[in-house]
């Protein structure tokens, strides 16, 4: 895997883009166009080489107003649909601002689909203030910092969460901010987990 | 006639999972290493291959 790492981005020219890169790509770029975004899920180890598919991805979307969200609900409608609500102002009001993720998948299917959701937690606002760009050739995605995605990961806990983790620490850990990683592995009680799994 | 149910270890079941995960992990670290060195066109063309 050849790729640029900055404190901002990361660029991987000519990947063969998948139909789950696909379909990331397309609802992001429209998404991108009404708010910011982030991508917080196993997505992120398949986008740099994981070997395995993934039922959803979940994203987190900044806080943006029903006004706002209305103009995103009828873009995003010509090549998506919402597997919770038809009704837009359900979508806002009872799921999203509710604190419920909203499902979308490409019409008249149901996998994969994006889980969209407002953030929550304080981990949740700072995944979105300090998001790092990933250029694909011509596109662009946004994800959680690596620093916190390994640990977090860990602290999920299942195999397959252990194993993504494992993932993207093998990939980047000549790259990435050790003292951030370890201050999360602090706070999520994971240092055990990784020293045993990870190194 | 009720049919003989195999005998189930649930301590040797635990200990096949943990080998299988042990393996599994191990598998990702070779798995990395060949990423790693390989071009960006040929892991992702297998990759596409494998989720399309």
């Amino acid at each position: 895997m050849e790729f640029d790492y900055t404190k901002d981005k990361i660029v991987i020219r000519d990947k063969v883009i998948s139909a789950l890169d696909k379909f990331a790509l397309d609802f992001t770029k429209s998404l991108s166009k009404y708010a910011n975004y982030v991508i917080v899920s196993g997505y992120v180890a398949i986008l740099f080489g994981r070997n395995r598919n993934s039922e959803d991805i979940d994203v987190f979307v900044e806080r943006i107003d029903f006004d706002r969200f209305k103009r995103f609900w009828i873009e995003i409608s010509k090549n998506f649909e919402c597997i919770n609500t038809r009704d837009v102002k359900a979508a806002y009001w009872e799921y999203l601002s509710s604190g419920i993720s909203l499902r979308f998948s490409k019409k008249k299917t149901f996998i994969p689909n994006i889980e969209l959701k407002f953030p929550k937690m304080e981990l949740d606002y700072w995944s979105l203030s300090e998001r790092k760009k990933v250029l694909l050739d011509d596109h662009q995605l946004f994800i959680a910092p690596l620093e916190l995605q390994i640990p977090f990961k860990l602290y999920l806990g299942s195999e397959k969460d252990i194993e993504d983790a494992k993932h993207i620490y093998g990939v980047f850990k000549d790259k990435l901010n050790l003292v951030l990683l370890h201050d999360f592995n602090r706070k999520f009680k994971t240092l055990d987990l990784f020293n045993r799994y990870l190194k | 006639m009720k049919k003989k149910l195999p005998r189930v270890d649930l301590k040797e079941l635990k200990k096949l999972k943990e080998d299988n995960f042990r393996e599994r992990l191990e598998f990702i670290d070779k798995y990395v290493e060949w990423l790693k060195k390989t071009p960006n066109k040929e892991w992702s063309s297998q990759q596409k291959e494998l989720i399309d």
